[in-house]
């Protein structure tokens, strides 16, 4: 990736599109610090986050879904969400080994936040499924949850419609909707560029590790420039 | 369990009882470890710094057991800190072969320092001064001492088991690419992991020495790790506190009733490992759930462990 620049402001959703190979994901990658960065620099609500190991740029409040289902997968639904709160614990490591009764209510308490989380999230009836019992839909929404359980105040959502069927992708993009209002700045990376240009305030497009085209959704699908990557690329690539 | 001395007379007999719980203790300390998805070799060689930390205390420096018993405990922490800062970095096979070089070096290192004692061993270490009128001679006092020392450590680590902790340690075992998405500092929490199982594996050392009273570098050879690796995996790896008891208890009591040779045993154990690992990847423990006819409530897996996971060793899942 080279010359790529793009701002995200508090409360907006940004959709990364691009044909295959353009680079989102690799984008993803640097900024949540599971590749490293050569040169160029990534901040975060003022701070400097280029370089941190992925548990730093989580505890700063970037969660990130990934592309293929991502979870616990012999663990439940609850406890996919539940082991996504260990940031939030404020108990030390001496008092929850030693099970203290302010250890034990944190925990009843992240319990329940869990729960609000599932329910926010339409899952709750499925909290004691195994996480790969789940159908694909279901197993995107249950990692999008994971990312929420760290209360991020920025999340990077990788591909969250892929491979869904329309209701599904209905669902999900209601899902986005919902989080964004509960005040989370979203970073999308989508396929579908029909459910990006309603979903997102703001359009970034790559091709081949460089970016080609910022703007409006509207903007965007007039850009000839971005239409011709899109047309040149593998034809699995198409506006809809 | 306390009245056991009573009903057990023959020496012999309870010499494998306190063997297995020594054991078990090193089991326990070896699934520890796997419980945070890393398959370590050094149990043994922990065992044996933490035996001779304590034999030398006592013997070259004048300290009594109880004093030397945590300190050996310090001792191996210490040491599993140092290593662990380096070889946790890149779990996985290379953490394997890393352990595996420790418990190759340590007992070359005892061999040849004389002040170690050399490949001679240390002789005459004296047993545990004596608490009020509970002295140490016979069996049963060591028994009722290792078993105070196995339920502190098993009730230590089922305490780190339910706590935020343990389940830090299984999110990274399942998928750690999420658990540092979800901000566990993986290498900080497998450090966490080898230090504590490391020192539960001095612990037991520590005992072993004043118990049985010699110690020679031939005891804590990769052969008494590949050991602790059968209690764990012949057990059950999937259940963290009772897999290792039955496999310890198995592993110890077996051989002996067998009447097994010094010399094959490792050939023996040997064969157990290949065997398990193709037939009974599940352990002992996996059993009724194999057979599909009733599962004890005592030995299912840990709750929060879901529904029984399909067994796969040295492949993560």
């Amino acid at each position: 990736m080279s010359d790529v620049s793009f701002d995200v402001s508090e409360g907006e959703i940004v959709g990364l599109i691009g044909p295959n190979g353009a680079g989102k994901s690799t984008m993803f990658n640097l900024i949540s610090g599971f590749f490293p960065v050569n040169s160029g620099k990534i901040t975060y609500a003022g701070k400097e986050i280029t370089g941190l190991k992925a548990h730093a740029v989580a505890r700063l409040g970037i969660g990130r879904a990934f592309q293929a289902p991502t979870l616990f997968m012999n663990l439940s639904v609850f406890e996919n969400v539940f082991n996504g709160f260990h940031l939030r614990y404020q108990k030390s490591f001496w008092k929850s080994f030693f099970h203290t009764k302010g250890a034990l209510e944190e925990e009843k308490r992240a319990r329940s936040s869990v729960m609000e989380i599932l329910e926010f999230m339409g899952l709750a009836q499925l909290k004691s499924v195994q996480a790969r019992n789940l159908p694909h839909g279901h197993q995107k929404v249950l990692g999008v949850c994971a990312a929420m359980a760290i209360k991020p105040s920025l999340l990077l959502l990788d591909e969250p419609l892929s491979g869904m069927h329309p209701e599904e992708a209905a669902t999900m993009g209601e899902i986005i909707n919902n989080i964004r209002a509960s005040g989370v700045t979203i970073i999308l990376v989508e396929h579908n560029v029909g459910a990006v240009m309603r979903l997102c305030n703001r359009i970034v497009v790559l091709t081949q590790g460089r970016k080609i085209a910022e703007g409006m959704p509207r903007e965007i699908a007039e850009n000839e420039e971005v239409i011709e990557a899109y047309l040149g690329a593998d034809d699995e690539e198409e506006f809809d | 369990m306390a009245l056991l001395p009573t009903v057990v007379k023959s020496p012999y007999y309870m010499h494998l009882v306190i063997m297995t719980c020594d054991n078990i203790m090193l089991g326990l300390s070896f699934s520890l470890l796997y419980s945070t998805g890393l398959l370590t070799m050094a149990a043994g060689a922990f065992w044996g710094i933490g035996a001779y930390t304590s034999a030398l205390l006592v013997m070259k420096a004048g300290l009594s057991f109880w004093i030397a018993l945590p300190l050996s405990g310090m001792c191996s922490v210490l040491i599993a800190l140092g290593t662990g800062a380096v070889i946790t970095r890149i779990p996985g096979i290379a953490f394997l072969i890393q352990t595996m070089v420790i418990s190759l070096i340590i007992p070359e290192v005892v061999g040849y320092s004389e002040f170690l004692g050399g490949w001679g061993g240390l002789l005459g270490i004296p047993g545990p001064s004596p608490i009020g009128p509970l002295r140490f001679v016979g069996k049963a006092p060591y028994y009722y001492l290792v078993v105070v020392l196995l339920m502190l450590n098993v009730l230590a680590f089922a305490a780190l088991y339910s706590s935020r902790v343990g389940r830090a340690w299984r999110s990274i075992r399942v998928n750690a690419q999420l658990a540092e998405t979800l901000g566990i500092n993986l290498y900080r929490f497998r450090l966490l992991a080898f230090v504590i199982s490391s020192a539960a594996a001095g612990l037991a050392g520590s005992f072993y020495a004043h118990y049985f009273q010699a110690l020679e570098p031939g005891m804590f050879t990769a052969f008494k790790s590949i050991n602790v690796q059968i209690f764990a995996i012949l057990g059950g790896l999937n259940y963290y506190v009772v897999g290792p008891a039955v496999g310890a208890a198995i592993m110890t009591f077996v051989p002996e009733l067998l009447r097994v040779g010094k010399e094959i045993e490792p050939v023996i154990t040997g064969a157990v490992l290949i065997l398990l690992v193709i037939f009974l990847p599940g352990g002992v423990l996996s059993l009724p759930e194999r057979l599909g006819s009733f599962s004890w409530g005592l030995m299912r897996r840990t709750k929060s462990d879901g529904a029984p996971a399909k067994p796969g060793l040295y492949k993560g899942d």
